[in-house]
């Protein structure tokens, strides 16, 4: 469960004040909105980012407790981006192998692809295993992006306009089997995109121009 | 012709008189040596056993690296002294080191060293005094007939030993160099017969100035002005012959006099590749070694200007804080001893003893002696401004 | 806590940082103290030096003109391999190995040998090389620069997206050659920058290759601060401190231009860009293809010449058989060599790493303070002149009494494999996508584990290069080996370079080959290496296949 309260995106010329929300395990929040107006931002302060060019407050809770001064590393909030940053000198095996929480009974090497193994083998991806991600084609790479998020168990996660780099027809077949993966593992998400075709039916949305403000007097 | 002998006259007369010279400061040397069973030698032996000595010398001459690899050997057996061999490309880096150190406590034990360098570092007090009084060996230098006590104009002093003899001499292709010995005119004529075959080291390097000294008193036939300070009325009288002679000369050089060899080294390696007709060289025995060792062709020959050879010595000196300066005195009478003299000259090396016992003519050539210090100065000098631009 | 104990470790940080880059200042301020006794008299004995005017032009042409022309003929040859071969990168890599190891002096020995009017190729007419002259001393300097600035260029394209844009430029419909100009080059001139001022400056204050093939009627400028600081005749220890000075004027000035040079060339292809206009480089395209093979094969023959040499060869002597030739050098010497060998191999490892570890630091605190410093700052190293700086460190060594140990030596060479390892770094450090950092600190990894398991590993590939090259550069060191070393550490490059002033060609071939040993082991390893890491984000081996 994610909660926001009080967040501020305040800038030199605007502000926007981002209503108080709430998402529960099966939400999805859409965020959407023109270009420039600070979604991306958003998504990266939430990730515990703090943007350079305008300046965010607010509480971020997780399952009630306060993450907002914490580093991105102990906030078990996961990211995808449109280009999804798979570590180019890591197999695909070793991409999802880093993602996954350190456990006991994840301690060994082989513990860990074995697991990452079995988790492409669930997608029927299990062929790319030791494939480096310079020979993946975009919609195997967004695919693989959302293993290795997953991988890590994260409580919430950010998209960040994923399927913007797919082309149409695979960009519905990921798009739909994405959520069907957030939902399945249950974890409340926010996406960022501007392009309304993205947007399931099931999903909350929220246009950030809503709570605009310029704050130049004319 | 005429010319020619009188010349060869007046310069031996000059070698006597400056020889002379000399001998009235050998005796006083010789007076104060140091016997190798005196209790003073017995204690430097004593203390040199077991320490190190780091000997700054050239490192560019295979046959001088051999020679000093044996050295090592004999010495370290000897006296229990351990020589070190630091190569250098140029003597000024000991010297550039001591100036450095001003007075510390010094990484050099003994180098090797002759010319401006050695007058820098006596005239800075860089160098320890009164070897020649405590170093048995010395009383066994051949001051009598070799020019081994001054350096290029500056008093020994006991400040440094000499080690070797070098004489100013050409290797040469006996078919264009006929004479065994040759002048100024003679060189011109073979210039221009051989066109871009013959020319020397750019000066200041060494061997190039010293070329430069040996046309001066070739052309000047010796003036005696040339063994004293400078003067202005000497240099305006003697100096455009030089110039005039060059003028000629340059143009039948390699590469047409407008570029140089930048060291003897260089104009060897073009004399091996048989680019050039002629090499430079200060070692009278050099030709017969290198013909040895087939580095150069079977008809090669040594020439010398017809004036005599010009000749100096090349020395070893300890700097005044060398942690083991009693080693290094070790280092240097051995060096100064038949055994090392014998094998430096007749091993591959070939460099001229300077002991009395082994003074041998035929390994050298007839000596002629260095110009006032001053001269080289000037002759560098105005050879730049003349050529070097 | 934590947090007073980043920043701690962060100023402690800029503080060693700041320590390094300021040795050679430090050096160059003690080094080039005057005497009391130099003036301003001398400064006009200075000037009025024959041909002075001359010797400085010629030297300021040379550095800005060779490393110009290496680095735009780099930059041709790499986009010849990068879009035509398919085996492209790890490839070129091995190749350049040989090319990059033969040092310096060497080519330009071999080069003469090979070429001048004495050479065994030289044919009467244009086409060989004056055996002294200014022409052949910038053929052997860009001989050397082209293949370092291509292994510089290798690891930068690594870094960069170079398929992507090279891809939007063809579907716009400019050809290959025309794309790599326009949408490359200007990227890359500017992480090119400081190995084009490493090159210049270099080749402004080289000595020995300048001494055996540069002209000598005016001798380089170089040459002239060389002799006279190296001289202790009366007054040219005061013209060598001015000779100095105005050789620090000559490096701000080549500095100047080079920026300038960068300013404008990214001026005129924008200008280019914007007009949509087509790049037809005609046959210098064709001195790109040929330009590498051609060097492999002089380089090839230079190895022979010296290999024959060592082996008791001689060219031109009158008795020349083949049956002649022996091994008696290899084996005499070897007794000799292994140690400086050794000494060697220990100091230029220990040397890299730290320049490397130290430049990292330097980079990542930078980094972590979102500006960079200029550059030249971390490259004083390398731009200053070398002599003068050893010659400080020499006085602060002897001050502290530290005595003579390996230890020093390679404290005396990190300042420049520092300088270099910066050189090769700075573009690929700058270069990796702060979102792999990220996306790692989303998994749960520590800022330090970040650093490590990722940025460090994606900079892996150049951080090989860097090695390579800065361990060749420690290797390459004779000034500082000999000074402060004071002859109780030997190398094999004091070796060779003292044998080198002496007329044994046998001996110097020997050791020119003994001395190309370890870079050569050193490049090929590091090739090996970095084709074997899997790493490139952006490929660019599938343009030749669109």
């Amino acid at each position: 469960m994610l909660s926001i309260k009080n967040c501020l995106i305040d800038s030199e010329t605007w502000q926007i004040r981002f209503p108080d929300m709430q998402l529960d395990p099966d939400d999805l929040l859409v965020i959407i909105g023109p270009s420039g107006i600070g979604k991306s931002t958003l998504l990266h302060w939430l990730l515990g980012n703090q943007p350079k060019h305008v300046n965010i407050s607010g509480q971020v809770l997780i399952d009630d407790q306060d993450v907002s001064q914490l580093a991105v590393e102990n906030r078990h909030i996961g990211l995808l981006m449109q280009d999804v940053f798979l570590f180019p000198h890591l197999s695909v095996e070793d991409n999802i192998s880093f993602a996954l929480p350190k456990s006991p009974d994840l301690n060994s090497k082989k513990q860990r692809r074995t697991k990452a193994h079995s988790m492409l083998e669930q997608i029927n991806l299990e062929h790319l295993g030791k494939r480096y991600p310079q020979s993946l084609s975009g919609g195997e790479r967004s695919r693989v992006g959302l293993v290795r998020a997953l991988a890590n168990q994260p409580k919430v996660m950010l998209l960040d306009e994923p399927f913007a780099a797919l082309d149409p027809s695979n960009r519905e077949k990921i798009g739909k089997w994405t959520f069907q993966q957030l939902a399945q593992q249950a974890i409340p998400s926010i996406m960022v995109t501007h392009d309304l075709k993205d947007i399931p039916i099931f999903a909350k949305q929220l246009n950030l121009a809503d709570y605009y403000q310029s704050k130049e007097t004319p | 012709m005429i010319s020619r002998r009188f010349s060869t006259k007046l310069i031996g007369l000059i070698l006597l008189v400056s020889l002379s010279i000399s001998n009235v400061m050998a005796e006083d040397l010789v007076a104060e040596t140091l016997d190798e069973t005196s209790a003073k030698w017995q204690q430097t032996l004593k203390v040199a056993k077991g320490k190190s000595v780091y000997f700054y010398a050239w490192g560019g001459s295979k046959a001088v690296n051999e020679y000093l690899r044996w050295a090592k050997r004999e010495i370290a057996k000897q006296y229990g002294v351990r020589l070190i061999h630091v190569k250098v490309t140029d003597p000024g880096e000991a010297v550039a080191r001591l100036k450095a150190e001003n007075g510390r406590t010094s990484a050099i034990d003994l180098t090797w060293v002759n010319g401006e360098n050695f007058a820098y570092l006596k005239q800075h007090d860089h160098l320890l005094g009164n070897l020649w009084s405590s170093i048995p060996n010395v009383a066994n230098l051949a001051i009598d007939t070799l020019p081994i006590t001054v350096d290029f104009g500056e008093s020994m002093d006991g400040y440094e030993v000499p080690w070797g003899i070098g004489q100013f001499n050409l290797i040469a292709e006996e078919a264009v160099f006929s004479n065994a010995q040759f002048s100024a005119d003679d060189l011109l004529t073979i210039a221009r017969n051989n066109p871009e075959t013959v020319t020397y080291p750019r000066p200041p390097e060494f061997h190039g100035s010293t070329f430069l000294k040996q046309l001066l008193v070739n052309l000047t036939q010796g003036d005696e002005r040339l063994y004293m300070a400078a003067t202005e009325v000497a240099q305006q009288d003697l100096l455009p012959k030089l110039w005039a002679y060059l003028d000629t000369l340059h143009p039948y050089l390699w590469q047409q006099g407008k570029a140089f060899p930048t060291s003897s080294s260089e104009q060897f390696l073009l004399y091996q590749q048989k680019s050039l007709s002629m090499a430079v060289s200060f070692n009278p025995n050099q030709w017969i070694k290198e013909k040895a060792t087939k580095q150069i062709p079977e008809s090669s020959v040594r020439r010398s200007f017809i004036d005599g050879a010009i000749t100096n010595s090349h020395n070893l000196a300890i700097p005044k804080f060398a942690p083991n300066s009693e080693a290094a005195k070790v280092v240097i009478n051995f060096m100064l001893s038949e055994q090392a003299q014998q094998l430096k000259f007749a091993g591959e090396w070939g460099d001229p003893s300077v002991l009395k016992s082994m003074f041998d003519s035929r390994s050298s050539l007839p000596a002629h002696g260095e110009p006032h210090s001053s001269w080289q100065l000037i002759l560098e000098d105005a050879w730049q401004q003349r050529y070097g631009g | 806590m934590a947090t007073t104990l980043r920043r701690l470790s962060r100023v402690l940080g800029w503080w060693l940082v700041m320590c390094i880059a300021s040795l050679p200042v430090w050096g160059i301020l003690f080094g080039l103290w005057p005497d009391e006794d130099t003036s301003i008299a001398d400064l006009s004995r200075l000037l009025a030096y024959q041909g002075l005017g001359l010797s400085l032009s010629q030297s300021m042409f040379s550095a800005l003109f060779s490393s110009l022309v290496s680095l735009y003929l780099a930059f041709l040859i790499y986009s010849q391999y990068q879009s035509h071969s398919k085996v492209g990168g790890p490839w070129l890599e091995k190749y350049l190995s040989p090319l990059l190891s033969l040092p310096h002096l060497a080519i330009a020995l071999g080069l003469v040998f090979l070429f001048s009017e004495s050479g065994v190729f030289f044919v009467n007419g244009d086409i060989g090389l004056p055996r002294k002259g200014l022409s052949t001393f910038i053929m052997a300097i860009i001989i050397k620069e082209v293949p370092f600035f291509l292994l510089i260029l290798i690891a930068v394209g690594r870094q960069l997206p170079l398929h992507g844009w090279l891809l939007q430029g063809r579907a716009l419909g400019y050809d290959i050659s025309t794309s790599w100009w326009l949408l490359v080059f200007p990227n890359m001139l500017k992480q090119m920058r400081l190995a084009l001022l490493a090159a210049s400056a270099y080749t402004l204050s080289v000595v020995d290759m300048n001494l055996l093939v540069g002209p000598n009627i005016p001798e380089l400028f170089a040459v002239s601060v060389y002799r006279w600081q190296g001289s202790f005749s009366e007054g040219d220890q005061a013209l060598g401190f001015w000779a100095n000075v105005l050789l620090l004027v000559l490096l701000a000035v080549s500095i100047i231009f080079l920026y300038c040079h960068e300013k404008l060339a990214i001026k005129v292809l924008q200008h280019w860009t914007v007009l949509g206009r087509r790049i037809r480089l005609g046959f210098v395209d064709t001195l790109g293809q040929v330009w590498l093979p051609a060097s492999g094969l002089l380089i090839l023959l230079m190895v022979l010449v010296f290999t024959l040499w060592s082996l008791g060869f001689n060219w031109r002597s009158d008795t020349f058989s083949l049956r002649n030739l022996n091994t008696h050098l290899w084996q005499d010497e070897w007794l000799f060599v292994a140690l400086p060998l050794q000494n060697a191999l220990l100091i230029g490892v220990s040397a890299a790493i730290l320049g490397i570890m130290f430049t990292l630091l330097a980079l990542e605190l930078q980094r972590q303070k979102g500006r960079y410093l200029p550059d030249y700052i971390w490259l004083l190293g390398i731009l200053l002149p070398q002599l003068s700086m050893v010659l400080g460190w020499q006085v602060s060594h002897i001050w502290l009494e530290g005595g003579y140990h390996s230890g020093w030596v390679v404290f005396a060479h990190f300042p420049f494999t520092f300088g270099y390892a910066y050189l090769v770094l700075k573009g690929p450090f700058q270069s990796i996508d702060a979102n792999y950092e990220l996306i790692a600190a989303s998994f749960g990894y520590s800022p330090w584990q970040r650093w490590w398991k990722i940025r460090f590993r994606l900079l892996f590939p150049a951080t090989l290069s860097a090695f390579a090259i800065t361990f060749a550069v420690s290797i390459a060191q004779y000034i500082p080996t000999l000074m402060i070393g004071a002859g109780r550490v030997t190398t094999i490059t004091t070796e060779a370079v003292a044998i080198g002033t002496g007329s044994q060609q046998d001996v110097a071939a020997l050791y020119i080959l003994l001395q190309s040993l370890l870079p050569l082991a050193a490049f090929l390893i590091t090739a090996l290496l970095s084709s074997r890491v899997a790493g490139p984000k952006h490929s660019t081996l599938e343009i030749s296949r669109c």
